[in-house]
């Protein structure tokens, strides 16, 4: 695959950009043949669809519960109104100050969300939905008294121009919108809703992440709660009332707001049906009626949407047409491991495996670790060096505490005592995503690639540029960058999760159980490409294992740990051969060795 | 509250089934139905309600998130206020009061008999159901359940009926809560039918695990609610003190909670 057409599969949105691009023109066009009263419906739709595609980043993307988005709306009307009375901007300017005063506002929303999840979240949106409109009852909209009305700009006081004028800025928000999906934030949005652990274990902050997604979720929706005053001149408190905002978080939640045809869609459900119920003589109450259960059947269906079903059917029928699918391996036969390739990786710049490491300073050096849960000891002072340019193993029975050491070491779990060095400097006190930037990668035992991702997608979340994807799945053996990940068995996600982890240049990864799963030769295979990973890549390895052939195949040296305990430590032959392993792993004394 | 304790989700619409409930607990009693019929009749639909609702989820969503169910209450919500407008209308109703509107002065705070009576009502309850969960073999599926549903239901538990008699029994809860509360506000569907929001709160501030601390929460709120009426500055906001209150509490009890349950 060539860099381009890499880049193609990695950004793929050309193609899925083709339909929604096309749907719009000719709506546009539609539009604008209309007749006024309808034009003016359509405005509403486009408001609307830009407060739904706002929940299509708060819970479309990062799934986070926001029933708060014409809340937002209302802070960009009422700013765009405020400044029509008390400054001479033009109208587009207004809208985007009045999109941006709403960010703070989002941002502090966000804030509750990084304590907050699902429907707590959802009842304190809720809650600040109904503090806004009490608010808002106590102070009238700027000009309401006196009669001065937000004036359509010169150019778009035709309901066509102005339709027009709402059709740029939806195109405009989109486009920010798309530009953000393909960046790393974009990438990590979806990684939130799957794990906040795996987000942070690849060096994003969950913090930054989530106050992102609320801030353009506000700004959007304030943008659309701008356009909503420049239509009607003046707006009605009853427009933004959290009734509202329950009703376009269903209609946004049933057809699939986090994609641009689901948002579109959602504001013409919004706006344009109850129009054709008062038509066709069905009471309008019908309508959130029929958007409840429709959400309710939607859902039942799969979380995405109706937009999302109809891209998965897409997906599938397009992948049942010759595209690879399911078990085709790599882009390219594997070059066997071991021969000499070269690394793919010029080792990191601060020198990588020379300079300092010559001495024979671990790269991560482990010391008097202790974990307590409660009574419970995790870990009881242990003490671990990873030399550069090794493979250490971590073996011991289940509950020894071996995922509690990587959880600790990479900053999950707060240790009673001990210290952590990288490459002779604590990073005790940092944050998971700084250790990990600072060169600590791990994957998890669980498997924590993200599903939503693409192995591209994937890969450029964990900090890696498309031009090092190619060699470094040949190298894992791993499937295609445009594989989506939720299409890997769970056994072929791990090697995935290993190549993530050896981006952003670490001097250290910790692999959890990276064979779980796989077959005998696979996994002998997989033992042989982590024995190959400091060479290539200039980093350390410490490996948990259960399987022996992998840990025999990888590992330069062993620590075993039982209850917490260091019983073991040194070379493999000889702590393999070491009495009280033996003990640890059978369960029962030997002969002849006292305790 | 009932609902996340035992059945895994909480429940948004749950208040909506009450406040239909009790909403057609009037409708009769308008028409000349002896009180107490109308009320069983009110409760009755209030846990019909809520139990073909249950029997909705329990089909549609035995083994999803508890974001995409609470989600789906949301809807269930959404689609019930839409029904009541279509039935009851959006005029207020005045509801009969259920006791004689005594108040007794204990030391200067007057108490009203109904406020007392649904003070007695909500602990006796919150007391029957910690019973229930703790005491009984029931009550321990039940909790098992709402941790583990796969799990119970491989154990012989049957989820669904269960599930179906939980959401009956919280509707018809939720229907004798706005019947008690009505003559003490406004009683059009929409406010009735919010009673979720100072509802949710209170079970937000029990954080869903200790009942008794929600009947005491949601007490505590319904005082705040009322001594704000005396204040002239707050007494605007007092429909959303409680989210002040409990945003404060919330974010105190889950100051722990910096990763969300995926590991």
């Amino acid at each position: 695959m060539k860099p381009v057409e890499l880049a193609s599969s990695l950004f793929s949105s050309t193609r899925d950009r083709a339909f929604p691009l096309s749907l719009v023109a000719v709506l546009t066009l539609f539009v604008l043949w209309l007749p006024d009263f309808w034009t003016f419906l359509f405005i509403s739709a486009l408001t609307t669809g830009l407060i739904a595609l706002s929940v299509g980043i708060v819970y479309g993307r990062a799934r986070m519960v926001s029933l708060c988005q014409f809340s937002f709306a209302a802070v960009g009307a009422w700013v765009v109104g405020w400044l029509n009375v008390n400054y001479n901007l033009p109208f587009v300017v207004m809208i985007l100050v009045g999109g941006l005063a709403a960010v703070p506002l989002g941002a502090l929303i966000g804030l509750l969300s990084l304590r907050l999840r699902g429907i707590n979240l959802a009842v304190a949106t809720l809650g600040f939905a109904a503090a806004t409109i009490v608010y808002l009852r106590q102070t009238p909209f700027p000009g309401s008294f006196n009669g001065q009305f937000v004036e359509r700009p010169a150019a778009f006081s035709s309901e066509n121009r102005f339709f027009l004028l709402c059709a740029v800025v939806f195109a405009a928000v989109v486009s920010l919108v798309g530009y953000l999906d393909r960046r790393r934030v974009g990438r990590a949005w979806l990684a939130v809703r799957y794990s906040e652990r795996a987000t942070a274990a690849v060096g994003m902050s969950v913090a930054r992440v989530k106050l992102a997604a609320f801030s353009l979720g506000a700004f959007v929706a304030a943008v659309g709660g701008g356009l909503l005053v420049g239509q009607n001149g003046i707006v009605s408190l009853r427009s933004f009332e959290p009734f509202d905002s329950l009703l376009i978080f269903a209609v946004a939640a049933l057809t699939g707001a986090r994609y641009v045809d689901g948002a579109i869609g959602a504001g013409l459900l919004g706006a344009i049906l109850p129009e054709l119920f008062r038509r066709w003589g069905i009471p309008l109450d019908v309508a959130p009626m029929l958007f409840g259960v429709g959400a309710i059947y939607v859902l039942s269906q799969g979380a995405e949407g109706a937009h999302g079903q109809l891209r998965e059917q897409w997906r599938a029928r397009r992948a049942s047409r010759g595209l690879p699918t399911e078990g085709t391996g790599p882009a390219r036969v594997p070059e066997p491991a071991g021969s000499e390739s070269g690394p793919a990786f010029p080792p990191s710049g601060r020198g990588g495996r020379g300079t300092a490491n010559r001495a024979g300073q671990p790269v991560l050096a482990i010391g008097g670790l202790t974990v307590r849960y409660g009574a419970v000891v995790a870990l009881d002072r242990v003490d671990i060096d990873i030399l550069p340019g090794t493979v250490h193993g971590l073996i011991g029975p289940n509950g020894a505490g071996k995922s509690t050491l990587i959880d600790t070491v990479t900053g999950f779990v707060e240790p009673a005592a001990g210290r952590v060095l990288l490459e002779g400097s604590a990073i005790d006190r940092l944050p998971v995503h700084k250790r990990a930037r600072a060169g600590v990668r791990r994957t998890f035992q669980q498997g924590r690639a993200i599903p939503d991702l693409t192995v591209g997608q994937y890969l450029q979340l964990a900090g890696g540029r498309p031009e090092e994807f190619e060699d470094l799945l040949v190298f894992m053996d791993c499937p295609p960058v445009d594989r989506r990940i939720s299409e890997i068995d769970m056994a072929r996600r791990r090697p995935v999760e290993v190549a993530a982890s050896l981006l952003g240049r670490p001097r250290v990864v910790l692999l959890d159980e990276p064979g779980a799963g796989l077959a005998e030769d696979e996994s002998a295979a997989l033992a042989r490409r982590i024995a190959d990973i400091p060479e290539r890549f200039g980093c350390a390895v410490l490996l948990v294992e259960h399987d022996m052939t992998m840990v025999v195949g990888a590992c330069d040296g062993i620590t075993v740990l039982d209850f917490g305990e260091t019983i073991a430590s040194g070379p493999v032959d000889k702590v393999l051969e070491d009495p009280r392993v033996v003990e640890a792993y059978l369960g029962v004394p030997i002969e002849g060795v006292s305790s | 509250m009932l609902l996340y304790r035992m059945a895994g989700v909480l429940n948004f619409s749950i208040a909506v089934f009450g406040a239909f409930g009790a909403f057609i607990m009037v409708s009769l009693f308008e028409r000349g139905l002896p009180f107490g019929l109308a009320i069983a009749v009110g409760v009755l639909a209030g846990l019909a309600l809520s139990a073909a609702m249950g029997a909705v989820m329990a089909a549609l969503f035995p083994d999803t998130d508890p974001i995409t169910r609470s989600v789906v209450t949301i809807g269930m919500a959404i689609s019930l206020f839409a029904v009541a407008f279509r039935i009851f209308g959006d005029r207020p109703r005045s509801f009969p009061p259920l006791f004689p509107s005594v108040s007794y002065t204990v030391s200067g705070v007057s108490l009203k008999l109904s406020g007392m009576v649904a003070l007695g009502l909500a602990s006796v309850l919150a007391f029957a159901i910690w019973l229930f969960l703790r005491r009984t073999r029931i009550g321990v599926q039940v909790a098992a359940m709402s941790t583990r549903s796969t799990t119970a239901e491989l154990l012989g538990i049957p989820v669904r009926s269960y599930t179906v008699a939980i959401w009956a029994l919280a509707g018809a809860i939720a229907t004798m809560a706005p019947i008690l509360a009505a003559p003490t506000r406004q009683a059009d569907f929409t406010s009735l039918g919010l009673l979720v929001v100072p509802a949710l709160a209170a079970a937000l501030l029990g954080s869903f695990h200790s009942l008794g601390l929600t009947v005491v929460a949601g007490l505590g709120i319904g005082v705040l609610e009322a001594m704000a009426v005396r204040w002239p500055a707050v007494s605007t906001w007092r429909t959303t003190l409680p989210f002040f209150v409990i945003l404060v509490v919330l974010l105190w009890r889950q100051r722990g909670e910096v990763w969300d349950e995926a590991r």
